[in-house]
């Protein structure tokens, strides 16, 4: 029982809630878990999305089950406290947990708040709270959003925000949760280095495999079925990316080099259908404009003021899959709102098929898929969300269980669970599957990959686009958008533009 | 170890839901309004009625009290800030108070009977138009102006009971872990 | 969606400590309702509206008046019903219109209302929400409670973001969009927003644990006193703003009391 942290033969399952007994549980997301952190080390461990890395980690913070209800078993002990007689807040020394999702975690109505709000927790004099504050503020490069709220933020300056929270309260275990994402280069190379000071124990869990990783760790464990396996680095990597892009096969329109495909699904992946690309009945539909600008509004309030976007050129046929890239903040959203009918451009038209197309008609022809699924999600079961629309639409009853026990099949969707409190590939899956149902002949699909593995999100784009459908996926993520896109566009400066082939 | 489940200090997770609904209580208010002489007519009795129906009554009348009050403020209408706290805050812990069932809410549907619900609706609306008619017309407008205002306040208030207690079912329904956070 | 009272200044108001500030509004607003002379309380709401003239601005102030405007309308059209029987004023054949008690209260009531609105549009504009929640604290409002309050502001950006992408997200998935517009009752559009309403409750609901968590996390619960990294300033400052702020409405009581 040495080291700072010791888990022995540790599960874990949540409740479920489809019982109406308070006891009944859900599959265990972690079983017979064992894990033992020197003083000092660094552990990468590599989980595709879902595989209960958040879970793991909110464990080690003494936050599950006092928060989730489920049930745990085995041993958990963090620098001498045995979690089962601990409360949250005793453990604010010894270990910190920066979660994924930074809007989940972040309290204070400014910056400085944020960093402050531990400080005053612990009883820290004020003189004392002031240096800290400013000394993380400068660390994490946030002096001038010192009084920007949350909301205000970019994706990375929040993330920044909570690592300096984390530095100010420098508790012995720092577990970061794919807290390089969102990161620029070089902060993750100041975080990189802030780890491998080795002045704390560090858990990185990853969902990436990113090269700036190798060599840098003394151990690298997977995450995935419920279970935490260490092992050499090399064959770690291997097995994470197998498990993550398998089973990605032929059903793509071109072969995508650096997937390798593998016919025998195993851990994450789905198994793969045969897709028949039916054809619309008439000829192909054509989305496109010419010289649209829209209002963008940044996201940061460090970045000044609203800027223009314009579109010299777009266009995205039926049947083609086109990807936008661009970094957080470049007008992404502003563009997919224009394209979908929810704004309406400062100047310029969209048209379908060579006629105007007013908000109705886009609102009608193009499906958004927001990066939160959980903005359409409102009925009890997965078969009443799927129906929903169908029924509004006056299809027959009949007609309707059709489709929708077809579309669960295709989707892989259990028709009598709650789709609130299902895993978030699930949810992203219902979501896809609500469109598909609608028939749109083009869909938007945004930051698609951003908590799907690669695996999952070739497979919802390969089933949108079953019919023929165009479709626009966004994304940060070069190495995804080439392999399926057909066409890129980028955006940088306010300007969106076709990418030249092979740049 | 075992379960650590039901630990008996949830201080945070009060003051997190309560902090949430107040949130929630001055959006509703806020984003959907139609101008009328007292302001505007809102979402407000929505979330107050939800909150009401789904949770306990002193989360009920924290958030709802203090979410129209903070709505009053934010929209330029700080003098009617101490009314609407009281009047929404008293109109929530009635209504949570007459549908508080004996039976312990982690049950699935805890049994409470439509007309009892009802009932606390329309004593709810009561508070509303009456309390407005009693605190408006005493501090503010004077009684005639305030008389006027009591239908569109029933209205209002109205409203807020029957889509209330709609999404207040769905919402039961569609988010099954609402059950483990009243109070 | 707007959380922000605050405008940025640098007038006598903002020098003002909040603590006094928060008296003097709350002495203001009473003083309102004493006995005092018509004309006198009609003196003072000038007084109050070139303070704020001078410190927060002449549009600003307009904008406060214009939120008020609908309600003023109203007191005016309903004089005919104020004080029925009193000197009449003004007659349409037999019909008495107004009388000179009713229109001398509808003024009394009009003072107390655009007095009152203006005193605390002031402060709030003047002062920043934390401040007030420090002047409060001062007063002795318990720290959770006003956690409660800044917890809120925390999320009402958020919850409003949510409920506007959800509305959209609704709208995209709906087949009959703009179906008879116009046409509709109100039974059905009240039934067009559940879905939108039922989401948005959900998305919400979903960041009570996260948030719980996070506060626990970040050592709320902790058995010792927080500190705090906040604090307003207690010099002599604050007593000679107090004792500033007790005798405005004292000495305004003196000039103005009807005896």
């Amino acid at each position: 029982m040495d080291g700072i942290v010791s888990i022995t033969d540790m599960s874990f399952s949540y409740r479920d809630w489809l019982s109406s007994r308070a006891d009944a549980l859900c599959p265990p997301v972690l079983s017979h878990v064992d894990l033992a952190l020197e003083d000092g080390s660094m552990t990468l461990i590599l989980a595709p999305p879902d595989a209960g890395k958040t879970t793991l980690a909110r464990i080690l913070a003494g936050l599950i089950p006092k928060y989730m209800d489920g049930a745990l078993s085995g041993t958990v002990m963090v620098d001498g406290h045995d979690l089962s007689k601990t409360e949250p807040w005793e453990l604010v020394h010894c270990c910190g947990y920066v979660s994924q999702n930074p809007l989940d975690e972040l309290i204070a109505p400014t910056c400085e708040d944020e960093i402050a709000f531990p400080l005053e927790s612990l009883g820290m004099p004020r003189y004392e709270i002031i240096r800290h504050v400013r000394a993380a503020l400068e660390a994490w490069g946030l002096v001038s959003m010192r009084e920007a709220s949350a909301q205000e933020l970019s994706g990375g300056e929040r993330k920044r925000l909570l690592l300096a929270v984390q530095d100010a309260v420098d508790p012995k275990v720092w577990i970061l949760d794919e807290s390089f994402d969102d990161l620029d280069v070089s902060w993750r190379e100041r975080l990189m280095d802030r780890i491998s000071s080795r002045s704390n124990t560090s858990v990185v869990f990853g969902s990436r495999y990113l090269d700036e990783f190798h060599g840098t760790f003394d151990r690298y464990g997977l995450l995935a079925g419920g279970r935490l396996s260490f092992g050499d680095e090399a064959d770690i990597a291997l097995e994470f990316e197998r498990l993550c892009e398998t089973p990605y096969a032929a059903s793509a329109s071109k072969s995508v080099p650096g997937f390798i495909p593998v016919s025998d699904a195993a851990g994450c992946g789905r198994s793969v259908m045969p897709l028949h690309v039916m054809e619309r009945e008439g000829k192909e539909h054509r989305l496109s404009c010419t010289d649209v600008s829209a209002v963008h509004m940044r996201r940061s309030m460090v970045q000044e003021r609203p800027f223009t976007l314009s579109v010299p050129r777009f266009s995205l046929l039926g049947g083609e899959v086109v990807s936008l890239c661009g970094p957080n903040g470049s007008g992404k959203s502003t563009f997919s709102r224009l394209l979908c009918g929810l704004d309406l451009p400062l100047a310029g038209t969209f048209s379908l098929d060579d006629d105007v197309a007013s908000r109705t008609v886009l609102n009608r022809s193009v499906g958004y898929l927001f990066q939160n699924p959980d903005y359409q999600i409102f009925l009890p079961t997965v078969k009443e969300e799927l129906a929903w629309s169908l029924k509004r639409a006056k299809i027959p009853q009949r007609e309707i269980d059709r489709r929708v026990g077809e579309c669960a099949d295709l989707f892989h969707l259990d028709l009598d669970e709650t789709p609130s409190t299902m895993s978030f590939g699930l949810r992203k899956s219902l979501q896809a599957a609500t469109y598909y149902l609608l028939d749109r002949p083009f869909y938007i699909l945004d930051e698609l990959d951003s908590a799907l593995t690669y695996a999952t999100a070739f497979d919802l784009v390969n089933l949108l686009r079953h019919n023929g459908a165009g479709i626009l996926l966004i994304t940060h993520d070069r190495r995804f958008a080439d392999a399926l896109a057909d066409r890129n566009y980028t955006i940088s400066d306010g300007l969106l533009s076709e990418a030249e082939e092979g740049a | 170890m075992s379960q650590k489940q039901g630990s008996s200090n949830k201080v945070a997770l009060r003051l997190a839901l309560v902090a949430i609904l107040t949130a929630v209580t001055v959006v509703f208010t806020m984003i959907v309004r139609i101008p009328t002489t007292k302001g505007y007519i809102n979402l407000g009795d929505v979330a107050i009625c939800f909150t009401a129906f789904t949770f306990g009554p002193w989360s009920a009348f924290i958030a709802g009290g203090l979410g129209t009050a903070l709505a009053d403020l934010l929209s330029g209408y700080a003098q009617w800030a101490p009314i609407s706290f009281i009047v929404h805050g008293v109109e929530a812990l009635v209504i949570a108070l007459l549908v508080r069932s004996r039976a312990g809410r982690d049950s699935a549907e805890a049994v409470v009977p439509l007309w009892r619900k009802i009932l606390a609706g329309i004593a709810g609306m009561a508070i509303v138009a009456g309390g407005y008619f009693v605190g408006g017309g005493a501090l503010i407008s004077g009684f005639s102006v305030a008389a006027v205002e009591i239908p569109a306040n029933l209205a209002q208030s109205g409203i807020g009971v029957v889509l209330g207690l709609a999404v207040s079912q769905a919402v039961r329904r569609a988010y099954p872990p609402v059950r483990s956070l009243s109070w | 969606m707007t959380t922000d009272t605050y405008v940025a200044g640098t007038g006598v108001l903002y020098r003002f400590d909040p603590r006094a500030k928060l008296l003097l509004m709350v002495l203001l607003c009473i003083w309102f309702f004493l006995p005092v002379s018509l004309a006198g309380a009609w003196l003072v709401v000038l007084g109050v509206i070139a303070a704020g003239v001078l410190s927060v601005g002449l549009r600003r102030m307009f904008r406060t008046f214009l939120t008020i405007l609908p309600m003023l309308a109203f007191m005016i059209l309903f004089i005919p019903f104020n004080v029925r029987s009193g000197e009449p004023l003004l007659v349409a054949g037999p019909v008495v219109l107004a009388t000179r008690e009713g229109l001398l209260q509808t003024l009394r009531l009009m003072s107390r209302f655009v007095g009152v609105t203006f005193v605390c549009a002031l402060t709030i504009q003047s002062t920043p929400m934390g401040k007030i929640m420090l002047a409060l604290r001062w007063y002795g409002l318990p720290y959770k409670a006003s956690l409660v309050v800044s917890l809120a502001f925390r999320f009402i950006p958020f919850i409003a973001d949510s409920f506007s992408q959800i509305k959209d997200s609704h709208r995209l998935r709906d087949p009959n969009i703009d179906e008879g517009k116009g046409r509709k009752g109100y039974r059905s559009k009240l039934g067009d927003m559940l879905p939108t309403l039922t989401s948005a409750l959900v998305v919400s609901l979903r960041a009570v644990p996260s948030l719980a968590m996070s506060l626990e996390h970040r050592g709320f619960g902790l058995p010792g006193k927080r500190t705090s990294y906040h604090v307003l300033e207690t010099s002599w400052r604050l007593f000679t703003d107090l004792f500033i702020s007790t005798m405005i409405p004292v000495a305004l009581w003196f000039l103005f009391a009807v005896r």
